[in-house]
């Protein structure tokens, strides 16, 4: 990616048209995110929860897929995906049923389970009532409500059938903005469950207290959490704090402690596409060192 | 080139805010504070009506409410009404207010005929709202509860705190434009709970929805009178000044109050409901904004 991103950044330089061409143009999702002949599809189901005790009242979409190798007498890993509409969606920014399919066929990330889950909404039970967005108190809060909610009461409720594997290592949280902060909120709670997360354009910024994280992180015993950090030159500069900078200081303040990360800055806006086009090389990276799985293309 | 750049550049902004709420979005500039009434002991109970009057109280050692008129006209509009700290407009045009102190009651006062009616004694009100089909809830601070009369109803607990989970000290009241979600503030916390409004009008999912700002980490909010603008933006008065949520809940800004004096009730109302009244002490300001109280989404409250 870097050296196609100081061919674009150049052009910008000599023609400022350049900017506005749109980030998805720079940053192609590769085979690896595209269905692949041969390539065994698992399947995918659409779900409602509704019996939420920690966030009383909501309800949410969410996403289950299973791999087609996997095998009830074989523990799989899980990872979970916040805003899971965007990650699902087979024409979205991640495609990651696709990136699953490709990268385990391959045998470069270990059998796992996907779980896509949205952020809550509270219906309105009065007639002419709004449904009420639960998306920022749940995922820009700090604390551990969000991670209680999937740890606690969603993950065993929606994988009971499956069979996983019981260890932080097996387990990642993943999402886009103030899901990004959110996956890294729940692993920061609770790193005896979570050790992978990735952060796509992730909002490290004051919307609800979420600056402080650089702060927090310099200043604990560094926990057991490999994070995957990616942003873009032009994402959002507004009243919740800068973007860029805020994952800068994230990427320092990981380097400072010493945490087994990696920091990716693209020249993207407020966007999926970078991130979605770097997954199937951020899940390489995260993975290659589980249990049986081979060394990707890339590593 | 710099021409160029701020025209490549400008989409790429709209689009920024369009899913943020800041403060330029409310406030305007150039347009200050402006002193609407002084001169009493300790203002509060802002309220407004459908052409844009505002109406206040002076709790403290006063005895009337009063009216602003869109012009700025200050005018008595009842008399004999001592220890006045809420009030809101029902659907049958009365004030519905909270009277304290030793009176403990909620009253309404018809201001056509001058009459005053008991609609619940032995109360501690502190501030309420009316729905548009004529729910009451008002909160009683002292008793960390939230209370509710139903129509021709008596009281009822809709919400009680406790001392692990709630507003310890719920103040300031308001609804959202749908009158879908409840808000009260916490005068003695750090947070402004919301509470789904359900068909049979009680109160459900409770939750910390906004977090308010504290002048220290130590220090309570002192959270007090609220009001919601016809986009659904929450306005809290609190010891650091007047803090604005957008509707999912996440802080817009603070907006300086008008003088060193406490602020503990803010209403729109004027011309449009376009301009933010605020109670600070012996004096009620105004200043023109952007936006409008959700009043002007409604003609029911003539």
């Amino acid at each position: 990616m870097k050296p196609m991103n100081s061919v674009l950044a150049l052009l910008g330089l000599l023609c400022p048209l350049c900017l506005s061409v749109p980030a998805s143009a720079d940053y192609p999702l590769t085979a690896d995110s595209k269905p692949q002949p041969g390539v065994p599809k698992g399947t995918v189901t659409q779900h409602r929860w509704e019996d939420s005790q920690v966030y009383p009242g909501t309800t949410r979409d969410y996403w289950v897929y299973v791999p087609a190798q996997y095998e009830s007498s074989k523990p799989a890993c899980l990872m979970v995906f916040q805003d899971g509409r965007g990650y699902v969606n087979e024409k979205g920014h991640s495609r990651v049923p696709a990136v699953f399919d490709n990268l385990i066929h391959k045998g470069e990330m270990p059998v796992t389970i996907g779980v896509f889950v949205n952020p809550g909404a509270i219906p309105a039970t009065r007639p002419g009532g709004k449904s009420r967005s639960n998306r920022s108190f749940e995922y820009d809060s700090l604390g551990n409500q969000y991670a209680t909610f999937l740890i606690d009461e969603f993950l065993p409720a929606v994988t009971g059938d499956y069979n996983l594997v019981d260890s932080p290592e097996s387990r990642g949280v993943v999402g886009i903005s103030s899901g990004g902060i959110c996956a890294f909120t729940a692993a920061w709670e609770r790193p005896d469950y979570f050790s992978k997360v990735i952060s796509y354009i992730g909002s490290f910024t004051n919307i609800r207290g979420g600056h402080v994280y650089p702060a927090l992180i310099r200043k604990t015993e560094p926990k057991p959490i490999r994070v995957f950090l990616q942003e873009g030159e032009n994402d959002l500069d507004n009243l919740h704090g800068s973007w860029p900078l805020a994952n800068r200081q994230m990427a320092a303040a990981l380097e400072f402690a010493k945490y087994d990360y990696r920091f990716e800055m693209g020249d993207g806006k407020h966007s999926g596409q970078h991130g979605g086009a770097l997954l199937p090389e951020i899940l390489r990276w995260l993975w290659r060192d589980y249990a049986g799985v081979k060394q990707g293309a890339n590593q | 080139m710099a021409g160029m750049a701020s025209l490549i550049l400008f989409p790429m902004l709209s689009r920024a805010t369009a899913q943020d709420m800041p403060l330029t979005q409310v406030l305007i500039e150039d347009e200050d504070w402006k002193l609407v009434s002084e001169g009493h002991r300790f203002t509060d109970g802002l309220t407004t009506d459908g052409k844009g009057n505002l109406y206040f109280s002076d709790v403290a050692g006063g005895t009337t409410i009063n009216r602003v008129d869109p012009d700025g006209t200050v005018t008595v509009v009842a008399k004999d009404a001592p220890r006045i700290s809420g009030m809101h407009f029902g659907p049958d045009g009365r004030i519905y207010a909270c009277q304290g102190g030793t009176y403990g009651r909620i009253v309404a006062f018809d201001l056509q005929t001058g009459m005053m009616e008991v609609i619940a004694e032995n109360v501690k009100p502190n501030d309420l709202v009316v729905t548009n089909d004529g729910h009451i809830y008002f909160t009683e601070t002292s008793k960390m509860q939230v209370s509710h009369i139903k129509p021709g109803g008596k009281v009822q607990a809709a919400d009680v705190a406790t001392k692990a989970d709630g507003p310890q000290r719920p103040n300031g009241i308001t609804l959202t434009p749908d009158q879908g979600t409840l808000a009260v503030s916490d005068y003695g916390g750090r947070y402004t709970w919301v509470w789904r409004l359900e068909k049979d009008a009680s109160l459900s999912c409770r939750q910390p929805y906004i977090t308010l700002r504290t002048p220290t980490p130590d220090l309570p909010s002192k959270g007090d009178g609220m009001t919601t603008d016809a986009v659904g933006r929450y306005y809290v008065t609190s010891t650091v000044g007047i803090q604005m949520f957008d509707p999912t809940g996440r802080m817009g800004g603070v907006i300086a109050a008008p003088s060193d004096q406490p602020i503990v009730s803010v209403a729109f109302a004027g011309p449009g409901h376009a301009y933010l009244y605020v109670a600070a002490g012996d004096s009620i300001f105004r200043r023109k904004t952007k936006t409008s109280g959700i009043e002007s989404l409604s003609k029911k409250r003539q």
